[in-house]
């Protein structure tokens, strides 16, 4: 045993002045990470508040109950107000995607029950773009005519929350990504550890040693695993203090995102035993990362896209990481499973990963 | 010459025999298309859970403008009790009920729909808000509901809201969520490439130490930077004319007539500026995985501050201002512009401006690459 644990701690070393000779690796793997955070907060932003230039032609209170009503229409508009003049040239130079003009004698008109028409003018760019617009205004002008008690209005929506609040986009989707982020790290470290053996052709030498090989490999995934969990809980500390999202249960989330780090690591050292080169493996996960960052809930609960995807979901760990780190930061239950039953999955992800990559790197023909 | 044309045969046959280094390079735009394809999924329909509790025709007109609505709900129509347990399951985002006495309720103006909501986020549960607002609205209102907004021009009908939109759209084409981002990973291709075809050979000469043999070959210093660019421009072309062949024949592109020389010059242009970057980067960073790494990872800011994965308008005012000084906005505009829009308004502008960053970004490499090879 106490052979295992020298080779644990040499595999350790090794690793670590691999990592302090070649720092540069480390700094874009996180920078990489990083990279993954803002695509994801860009994407968000990109989901609500359509930037609308306002023209207002009129100055009747009931036109300012309108605009109100538009400013807080469900987060449809972000309204500037503006001369129609300069918001044409901003609806052409690509600043605002839309021009909503209130018209002169809007607010008497519709004190006199007589119905007005509202220009809009849409930079229909996309479909989706302008049905988002095309569903915010008549949500808007519902608002306006019940707030107004308006004749002829017969129905109304009555709406019932599960929850108590809403959490915003952008930090629902940076906490998804902490999970891809560890995924990419862990990933890529791990498959760089590896596959560098078998580059340098060092691996054969781990066979021509006393030491027990399975105690090197450990030690040598240690080290990558605390180096991973460093980088990873930098960009937790990112979103927690640098997007303002308050976590529930801060240490959960810590604890989480390291045995993410453990279970990518070890299937990271399983791609890095399968690929043997070191210059794709970081580029692997994050290409990885892309399509896997919207099969695992991190848009939106993963069941809420049908049957398919959400099947093809459960073949990874993220959808159960996803799971874990919405429970643990915003207090959220986005997938059918329990918390539990998640944390299950983690762990048994973790010790099927690490058997995995011991079996491969065991029965691979450089190290018999 | 010769000398010269030796020199991009034996960087094309470097980058054959290194089919790790094109697998490398396919990998994120490959990610990023399978990416935009499941989104398209993910933000479109949302399933919800329709009970409908009353028998009146004014019930079944509610659910029939609830049903007309495609583009939004995937209807599931069950009992309260299914729509409860789909719910729970997660199988539904929300429960629309047209309770009992609907009709009824109608005569004194005191109808309601009941919308029960999984409000985890606020992207889809403000989509599921709006819908439902509208759906309600179009039962009183026809002129707010679904298919108003599909029709051109608004009269002057009156409505009980009295205020009806009148839209009008600044483009005479509808371009669907999918194609209109996913177009833009074929920049996203030209950079990977082109950046790691000359980057990877730049930094490859270095590590091997294959620079100082190269050296004393009987060209001139210029006749090999110029083979370097032009071999990554060859390679990069070799990948990328297939695959918008591939996209042509298959007519996921379709250039409208006379917009053929415009995606050609976007696609050529971005080549240029990819190439000249690899090169300096090469020439920056000495070993090849950090070299790759670091490719990627500028290719990704340079596709998504491009506006590649966003629309810039949507970003805040300094994000707005720093896109203004990344190429690959105006490459991206161009090509969308191009490809989806019947006019060519501003493609001509943005194909000067990408060509001034590509023309800066060659000398710049030029001059790495003649100090390097000293």
């Amino acid at each position: 045993m106490s052979d295992w644990w020298a080779a644990c701690r040499a595999g350790m070393r090794l690793q670590t002045q691999q990592f302090m000779k070649g720092p540069l690796l480390i700094v874009l793997t996180v920078v990489e990470a990083l990279t993954f955070l803002a695509l994801v907060s860009l994407f968000g932003l990109t989901g609500s508040k359509a930037p609308t230039a306002l023209v207002v032609n009129d100055h009747s209170p009931l036109t300012a109950s309108f605009v109100q009503d538009l400013a807080k229409d469900h987060d449809s508009f972000r309204l500037e107000p503006t001369t129609l003049a300069i918001a044409k040239q901003r609806l052409a130079a690509g600043s605002v995607v839309d021009i909503l003009t209130i018209p002169k004698g809007f607010g008497a008109s519709v004190a006199a029950g007589r119905t007005v028409v509202l220009p809009v003018t849409i930079d229909n760019v996309d479909t989706d773009l302008t049905d988002d617009i095309q569903r915010a205004l008549p949500a808007a002008i519902q608002t306006f005519g019940l707030q107004h008690h308006f004749n002829g209005i017969r129905l109304a929506p009555v709406e019932h929350d599960l929850l108590s609040y809403d959490t915003a986009y952008v930090p629902y989707l940076v906490v998804s990504a902490l999970g891809l982020d560890a995924l990419v790290v862990a990933g890529a470290l791990g498959a760089t550890a590896m596959a560098g053996e078998w580059e340098n052709k060092t691996l054969v030498q781990w066979r021509l040693s006393p030491s027990p090989m399975s105690g090197l490999l450990i030690g040598k995934l240690i080290a990558v695993v605390i180096v991973s969990t460093l980088a990873v809980w930098v960009a937790a500390l990112l979103v927690f203090f640098g997007y303002g999202v308050h976590p529930h249960d801060a240490v959960g989330t810590l604890a989480a995102l390291a045995l993410c780090c453990v279970i990518f690591t070890a299937l990271g050292a399983v791609v890095g035993n399968l690929l043997r080169r070191t210059l794709p493996v970081a580029i692997v996960f994050f290409g990885i990362a892309l399509p896997l960052y919207i099969d695992s809930g991190s848009l939106e609960p993963e069941r809420f896209d049908g049957h398919w995807l959400w099947f093809f979901g459960h073949a990874t760990p993220v959808y159960a990481a996803v799971g874990v780190l919405q429970n643990t930061v915003h207090g959220l239950r986005v997938t059918p499973e329990s918390i539990p039953v998640d944390l299950g999955i983690l762990t048994l992800w973790a010790l099927f990963s690490m058997a995995i990559a011991y079996l491969i790197l065991q029965r691979s023909k450089a190290v018999r | 010459m010769r000398g010269f044309l030796t020199l991009i045969r034996l960087d094309m046959a470097i980058w054959r025999k290194t089919p790790w280094v094109i697998a490398t390079a396919l990998i994120p735009p490959v990610g990023m298309a399978i990416l935009v394809t499941m989104l398209t999924f993910a933000v479109t329909r949302q399933p919800v859970a329709l009970v409908i509790q009353d028998h009146s025709p004014q019930a079944q007109s509610m659910a029939d403008i609830i049903r007309s609505d495609t583009d939004t709900y995937q209807l599931y129509q069950t009992t309260l009790a299914g729509a409860q347990n789909l719910l729970k399951k997660q199988e539904v985002t929300s429960i629309i009920v047209i309770p009992k006495g609907f009709g009824k309720a109608l005569a004194t103006d005191g109808a309601k729909v009941d919308l029960t909501l999984n409000n985890i986020d606020y992207d889809f549960a403000d989509d599921i808000r709006r819908s439902i607002s509208r759906s309600v609205a179009e039962f009183d209102a026809p002129e707010l509901g679904v298919a108003s907004s599909r029709s051109v021009g608004t009269s002057v009908i009156p409505s009980p809201y009295r205020v009806n939109p009148d839209e009008t759209d600044l483009r005479k084409t509808d371009v669907d969520f999918l194609h209109y981002q996913v177009v833009p990973v074929l920049i996203l291709l030209i950079i990977n490439v082109g950046m790691l075809s000359s980057a990877v050979l730049a930094s490859r000469d270095r590590e091997r130490r294959t620079d100082r043999v190269l050296a004393l070959a009987p060209v001139s210093p210029m006749a090999r930077i110029a083979a370097r660019l032009t071999g990554g421009l060859l390679v990069t072309f070799l990948m990328v004319i297939p695959v918008t062949w591939i996209l042509v024949a298959t007519h996921q592109i379709q250039p409208p007539d006379g917009h053929w020389w415009a995606l050609i010059g976007v696609l050529g242009v971005t080549s240029l500026l990819s190439v000249s970057l690899g090169s300096l980067l090469g020439v920056a960073l000495k070993k090849s995985t950090t070299v790759a790494l670091a490719a990627v990872i500028l290719a990704s800011y340079l596709f998504f501050l491009g506006g590649g994965f966003t629309t810039i308008a949507f970003l805040p005012d300094w994000l707005q201002t720093v896109s203004r000084i990344v190429p690959t906005r105006y490459a991206i505009d161009a090509l969308r512009q191009s490809l989806f829009y019947p006019d060519l308004s501003n493609v001509a502008k943005n194909l000067i401006t990408v060509t001034g960053f590509a023309v800066a970004a060659l000398a710049a490499s030029v001059y790495t690459l003649r100090r390097a090879a000293r």
